[in-house]
């Protein structure tokens, strides 16, 4: 019996002291309030997490967690979780996918949350792009300024070729005497048998190197030619890409691949993002259209001598795309002081500046851009071609529409069919438009 | 210890078997409670992660819904959608082919490979567990996996038949590519009920064959397969069930394409209900008419099982104990 009662007493005390100390966890988790922040980049994730590391610094009483979503995911996820209700605090959105949040209310609004002014210190293309309804809905975060050409030096001397002359390359669906790119693009696409693409006895079924990456890449390429070609890809938030200029730019692409094999095949491109990014890096391809988001990716994975040069002109000119990307507040945080800081910081010249300390992307606060150059500077990298290809304001605006993601399922797979060849690109062009406008049109 | 013999005998045996019966109506009713309550862990787990979800996406097929606003009442509205939708239809064709393509195939390597397995050939045992690596192993893993092997420039295949082949991108050779990936994983876990099932087969039967004159094949068709028939129908239903429920492989491999540009719609050479339903459901967030395809899938596995079910009932099947 005195056993019994003594084991009681045991597990009293025992339950008193567990008791305790969740009561003493829970003191000090009041004290400090977690922030979650998501984003898709890697290579921005890790100067995010430098910029944090000074922000907890400054402020004990707030932790932010970093989570990475791969972009595959990201928007499928952000859904489900703004659905669910377990989205985090503070995310990265682009333009594309944010109109959606704001009609549906589960975006802050910038300018309430701190200070209508705010916004001057921020790259106003930016600020414009994310401005809906006369309201800003988040921080910009960083500027993808314009499209450039990444070239192949060790490359382009085997074939003989000056990098300079690649900026004054043009391409001229019409009039191929006008095109010195196509034949550019030629001489630098080589088989296996050391054969280039300008020979007769060229093997396009054992191409050793590619000219150019031209393929379904809807920022790097499809919008640039297609701008360049004085054509449209969107009115407002509708889709108009079955204009002739429109079609007429995606038929040279489309013949550029499959007829002239200057660029890898969509069986390799259409589902892998990246298959030309590494076939840059693997020295597989001499001329490499992309932005400043692969700026990183290609210095840290190429080992030959590499420069970038300026987007090939149009018929009219060099139209590129240019794009932002902001952090928004989640609406339905628990934390909004805490998020509100949060947001400051990202918004701080303090707090930006670490995207471009290590050049993984030029900040959205305009006072902080100059680390993003001194960066490249030091590695002896000249980034002016993606900022002088948009400095004149001709540019093709980037996809958007609060419904863009419905119309994107539509169009997606035909535009796929279109680089693959297996239909022709007006007729397809005509019904993936009129597919896509039905869905945005119609609501689910 | 005294009586333990006598609690671990099983009661039934030496009970009459239409005892139960003649229970007086109170002991019933108390027989009744103690079994729910013995029942109330798992019967709770069934509800809450089978039941309700069912019940959730049924209640999701009567509305429209887009993950962001609330949920709006739309009758049949999503039902006429999804049934007049080209698509859709094409998902159920595409299903049915695979069906097809992929449930032969299968149950024949498996037939044949247990047949081996079963003959206690060296090693036997080691090639069961080979067998059914690929069944345990994560289908979206081997997908990515397979999708390397099968890539057009640089893939394991193609480097070894020195051709480059679209395996899944050309329209003719998309649909095939995936079906022989199905099969590659599915075969080992039909093997290992095929090879249970033969090693059922009491030897004195097969004896008593052998003597009568049987050769290999004739055992085969006459003997193991008609003993086979309770394995079979494990099988096919299993199977059936599972290939209609096919997603993993396909999101990896396809994602549903490659895809006909016609005059009805864009439709998907490898487009199957699963994929269809979970395009619907997260990459257009028509969250009803992906609650309408489940709901329809619910039902064909149903019908379907209940058709397996009712043909091979009417079907003798032979007591080996």
């Amino acid at each position: 019996m005195a056993k019994r009662i003594l084991k009681s007493a045991a597990i009293a005390a025992a339950s008193a002291l567990m008791l305790s100390a969740c009561a003493a966890s829970d003191t000090t988790e009041a004290s400090t309030t977690t922030v979650s922040f998501r984003l898709w980049d890697e290579t921005v994730a890790q100067a995010y997490e430098a910029s944090f590391d000074e922000f907890e610094k400054q402020n004990p009483n707030i932790t932010v967690n970093i989570n990475v979503v791969p972009w595959g995911d990201y928007w499928t996820k952000l859904r489900t979780d703004v659905a669910g209700g377990t989205m985090d605090d503070v995310f990265w959105i682009n333009n594309s996918y944010y109109g959606a949040y704001v009609d549906s209310g589960n975006l802050m609004d910038v300018g309430a949350v701190m200070g209508a002014s705010a916004a001057e210190a921020w790259e106003p293309s930016v600020v414009d792009q994310f401005t809906r309804n006369d309201t800003l809905w988040g921080v910009p975060q960083l500027y993808d300024a314009g499209i450039a050409v990444y070239y192949n030096a060790d490359l382009l001397e085997k074939a003989g070729v000056d990098p300079e002359a690649l900026d004054d390359l043009t391409w001229d669906p019409e009039e191929p005497k006008n095109d010195t790119y196509l034949a550019m693009a030629k001489k630098l696409t080589i088989d296996a048998n050391g054969k280039t693409a300008e020979t007769e006895a060229f093997d396009e079924k054992n191409i050793a190197q590619y000219g150019t990456n031209l393929a379904y890449d809807l920022q790097a390429v499809l919008l640039p030619f297609i701008g360049s070609n004085g054509g449209h890809f969107q009115d407002g938030d509708e889709f108009a890409f079955a204009d002739d200029k429109s079609a007429q730019a995606i038929d040279y692409l489309v013949k550029a691949i499959n007829k002239q094999h200057v660029a890898p095949s969509a069986a390799d491109t259409n589902d892998d993002g990246d298959f030309s990014l590494n076939t840059f890096t693997q020295g597989k391809m001499a001329l490499f259209q992309s932005g400043l988001y692969n700026l990183k990716n290609v210095s840290q994975n190429a080992d030959f001598g590499w420069g970038v040069a300026m987007l090939p002109a149009g018929p009219e000119g060099r139209v590129s795309v240019t794009n932002g990307i902001v952090a928004a507040g989640n609406a339905a945080s628990e934390n909004k002081d805490a998020v509100k800081k949060v947001l400051g910081w990202l918004g701080s010249e303090e707090g930006n500046a670490y995207l471009g300390v290590d050049g993984a992307a030029v900040p959205g606060v305009v006072a902080a851009q100059d680390t993003y150059f001194d960066f490249w500077k030091k590695k002896d990298v000249d980034v002016s071609p993606f900022f002088d290809v948009v400095s004149d304001g001709k540019t093709i605006p980037a996809p958007t529409g609060p419904n863009y993601s419905k119309g994107f399922e539509q169009y997606d797979p035909i535009f796929k069919e279109i680089f693959a060849g297996t239909v022709k690109p007006l007729d397809g062009l005509e019904q993936a438009q009129a597919a896509a406008n039905g869905a945005i049109g119609a609501d689910g | 210890m005294p009586g333990v013999s006598d609690t671990v005998k099983p009661a039934v045996s030496r009970q009459p078997r239409m005892r139960p019966s003649r229970v007086p109506g109170r002991r019933r009713r108390r027989d009744t409670t103690t079994a729910y309550t013995l029942l109330a862990p798992s019967l709770f787990g069934f509800a809450a992660f089978l039941l309700f979800p069912i019940l959730v996406v049924v209640w999701l097929s009567f509305h429209h819904w887009d993950l962001l606003s609330t949920p709006t009442w739309a009758g049949a509205d999503n039902y006429g959608t999804v049934l007049g939708d080209a698509a859709f239809l094409n998902s159920l064709a595409v299903t049915a082919v695979f069906v097809c393509l992929v449930i032969p195939v299968q149950t024949a390597f498996g037939l044949v490979a247990a047949s081996f397995l079963t003959r206690g050939l060296p090693c036997s045992a080691v090639f069961r567990v080979i067998y059914v690596l690929p069944w345990i192993s994560a289908p979206l893993a081997l997908g990515i996996v397979w999708k390397w092997i099968l890539a057009p420039t640089n893939g394991l295949l193609n480097t070894l038949i020195g051709e480059r082949v679209e395996w899944l991108t050309s329209p003719a050779l998309a649909l095939p590519s995936v079906a022989a990936v199905v099969v590659w994983t599915n075969v080992g876990y039909v093997t290992l009920f095929f090879v249970a099932g033969m090693l059922g087969i009491p030897q004195h039967i097969i004896d008593a064959a052998r003597i009568d004159g049987a050769g290999p094949i004739a055992l085969f068709w006459r003997i193991k397969l008609p003993l086979l028939r309770p394995t079979m129908f494990f099988v096919l239903v299993t199977s059936v069930i599972s290939v209609f429920q096919l997603f993993d492989q396909i999101y990896a491999l396809t994602k549903g394409g490659p895809h006909a540009v016609t005059d009805s719609g864009t439709l998907g050479y490898t487009d199957v209900v699963a994929m269809r339903l979970y395009t619907e459901a997260f990459s257009t967030f028509n969250v009803g008419k992906a609650g309408v395809i489940a709901v329809i899938l619910l039902g064909l596995l149903v019908l379907i099982t209940l058709a397996q079910q009712l043909y091979f009932r009417k079907r003798t099947t032979y007591d080996l104990s």
